[in-house]
């Protein structure tokens, strides 16, 4: 693509739109214009929002706290039927002291086929939130060396931890902190994935099936 | 596919929708509780009619200043490694497409469900360069199985086939053996493509909306067969309607709101993901990414007194309203683009010869313009429409002179007079039991769906009856 083909496309824009072409916006401001953008909530009445929302996007809901996080996730993954499981290369996963057996990892080293196989192979995958939204129920995480897209896809059990620190009320907080970092100028993952529930449709006859080409089912963990 | 899925006329369209009572069913129900749904979730939100105001000012000014964050998309989205490419025509946009994967001698491709391909004829294109493309959204995919049949919902596809048919064609199409529950038939379709996106060397996508400050593309999907298609094969390609961007994640964030609770009553769908090309130490994710932008006829709306169709974020939530959408279905429109919103940008992509009647199926209720979650003027955009085609003289001879000889008994009382007066005697031949039966033109079409009654004598005209009583009650 040359930047007169380019020119020429957004210069026919301009003339569509009877003017020449413009080299700044000002762009209005979000935060001023959304409609009743106050809360305060506690963390407990976050923490209730969430849970409820859960049920609705058929999503488990688990309350634990870091001494029996190892326990909760064993727990889980039992529940699941075994099998492998594959984490993010995440630093809090040696800071809570978490381990599992066959216990595989999103890693740099590994490559695109390598990590790819991984998380195919694996029955359960086990992630940290980096955000989490209670209003819809949505974590959000977002793409590193040491945590692949795929990752959050190919395994049937998907399994998120969230600290409650990570908690807001809405995708409103999440996006406003999100683009603040990306006005900084600071790099940001090149998949950022904002996550309710696990995969589903509703394409034959309106019928809701949950667990489609993502995971068939979804756990939240709360500490 | 193309923007028209079906050139037979479209009295005959509308006729086979009218005789689907299958269909008919399907689209009712479909549309009770997809607006149930939407409702609750947009009640739910609080201030539902100041975010449909804000949603609209947010498309506004993007469009207003649609050549600076498109430049500033580009620019972000080369900064990162990623290529962008301007199409003007269809041709174009396929094309390049069609160029980068046979450069790459690539074989297998996987795509995401995007109306705007369909809009470009993109995967005729490819097949006919000797490529595997397989849609991987259950409803696209069962539509590809069934022989590309064509979609009847924006955003639910394959509303007009039931379990038992979809079952057919799997068993036929696939070697399916299990029974139809829509489970099951989910988790087979889940097992044959999980193998193709492993395999795939291309990933193709729509785009909800870029992100110009980002230079990256959003995704909205339940399935999570966008976020694979993606993050598995080397390339990906996303395209998307040069209307299709916000300046930031902020605008995203409020938009995606209003799609998700217009189209399908989720707060946010399961999977909302803002993706570009990889970046340095991640390993998967595309190493080569390509965004498509295509115009395909887009700046001349733009400039247009439609231009406010440029605003629509393809929730489908005015075909899920529209009572006309719920009788004839949206195979009835012969385009990808069914529905109120359908009507208004079908003739206006595809031109009035093959369109001129779409502005015409509508009640003009307005239930469009009222659930619109951007405020698009859908129904008077319609009105528009029909006015261009009359003064274009465009529909048809027959009409024009019953229309215009309506307009002369209307606008002269003597004329009208005489006319009321023959009505009654004039419709007998083809009246029974005082109601009309048969009729030429516009009165057959009205009375092939509502009763016509028979002109009363003059004597029993209410004229002459209230003559009579004023007389009475002067004396």
């Amino acid at each position: 693509m040359t930047a007169s083909n380019r020119d020429s496309f957004l210069n026919t824009i301009a003339s569509k739109l009877g003017r020449e072409r413009i080299y700044d916006v000002q762009r209005p401001d979000m935060q001023d214009l959304m409609p009743g953008n106050s809360s305060s909530l506690t963390t407990g009445e976050l923490v209730d929002i969430l849970k409820e929302q859960c049920f609705f996007i058929h999503t488990q809901f688990i309350e634990s706290t870091p001494e029996i996080l190892q326990r909760t996730l064993n727990d889980l993954i039992d529940t699941n039927g075994g099998g492998a499981v594959i984490t993010s290369g995440d630093t809090r996963f040696a800071e809570y002291g978490l381990k599992f057996a066959a216990g595989l990892v999103w890693e740099e080293a590994a490559g695109r086929e390598q990590n790819i196989m991984r998380s195919e192979s694996a029955n359960t995958a086990i992630i940290f939130a980096d955000y989490a939204l209670a209003e819809s129920g949505t974590i959000v995480v977002e793409s590193r060396p040491d945590q692949g897209r795929s990752l959050h896809f190919l395994p049937a059990h998907y399994i998120a931890v969230i600290e409650k620190k990570r908690l807001v009320l809405r995708s409103t907080q999440a996006a406003a902190d999100l683009n603040r970092r990306i006005e900084a100028g600071e790099p940001l993952g090149s998949s950022i994935n904002f996550i309710s529930g696990p995969s589903n449709s509703a394409d034959i006859e309106m019928q809701l099936v949950v667990g489609v080409h993502g995971p068939l089912r979804a756990t939240y963990v709360l500490i | 596919m193309s923007l028209q899925t079906d050139k037979r006329d479209f009295n005959t369209r509308t006729s086979d929708g009218l005789d689907d009572l299958f269909m008919r069913s399907a689209v009712g129900s479909a549309q009770d509780s997809l607006k149930t749904r939407r409702l609750s979730a947009a009640t739910a939100l609080g201030d539902w009619e100041q975010w449909r105001t804000l949603g609209q000012q947010i498309r506004q000014h993007t469009l207003k200043h649609l050549d600076y964050y498109l430049e500033q998309l580009a620019i972000n989205v080369e900064d990162k490694g990623g290529h962008v490419y301007f199409a003007k025509t269809k041709e174009e946009a396929s094309s390049y497409i069609r160029d980068i994967i046979v450069q790459k001698k690539a074989k297998k491709i996987v795509k995401s469900k995007s109306m705007v391909t369909e809009e470009i004829e993109m995967n005729r294109v490819l097949m006919e360069a000797g490529c595997e493309l397989i849609e991987t959204d259950l409803g696209e995919y069962i539509l590809q199985m069934d022989d590309w049949d064509p979609p009847s919902h924006i955003v639910a596809p394959a509303l007009h086939k039931d379990r038992t048919q979809i079952s057919r064609v799997f068993t036929e199409k696939l070697g399916y053996t299990g029974d139809d529950t829509p489970e099951n038939l989910a988790r087979f379709a889940r097992t044959v493509l999980r193998q193709k996106f492993l395999e795939a060397d291309v990933g193709i996508t729509g785009c909800n909306f870029a992100i110009a400050n980002l230079g990256a593309i959003n995704l909205v999907t339940n399935e999570g067969n966008g976020d694979l298609t993606a993050a598995i094969p080397k390339t990906h390609i996303a395209v998307m309607g040069m209307e299709r961007i916000v300046p930031t994640l902020e605008e995203m964030e409020v938009l995606d709101n209003l799609l998700c609770r217009s189209a399908v009553g989720q707060k946010l769908t399961s999977y909302i993901t803002v993706m570009g090309p990889s970046a340095a130490g991640e390993t998967d994710g595309p190493e080569e990414f390509h965004l498509v932008v295509v115009d395909n006829g887009r700046s001349d709306i733009l400039g247009s007194e439609f231009g406010e169709a440029l605003q629509c974020i393809r929730c489908g939530a005015c075909l899920n309203v529209c009572p006309v959408y719920r009788h004839i279905g949206g195979h009835a429109y012969g385009s990808i683009y069914p529905g109120p919103i359908g009507a208004v940008i079908t003739p206006l992509l595809g031109g009035y010869d093959d369109y001129k009647e779409l502005p015409f199926a509508s009640s003009l209720c307005g239930a469009c313009t009222d659930v619109c979650p951007v405020k698009i003027p859908l129904h008077e955009q319609l009105i528009l429409h029909r006015q261009k085609i009359v003064k274009e003289h465009r529909t048809g001879a027959a009409e024009r002179l019953q229309m215009k000889t309506a307009g002369r008994l209307l606008s002269s009382q003597a004329l009208f007079g005489k006319a009321l007066r023959f009505a009654n005697p004039a419709s007998r031949l083809i009246s029974r039991h005082g109601r009309i039966v048969r009729g030429p033109g516009l009165i057959r079409g009205w009375i092939n769906t509502r009763d016509l009654s028979q002109p009363v004598r003059q004597r029993d005209s209410f004229r002459v009856w209230l003559e009579q009583r004023k007389g009475g009650s002067d004396q």
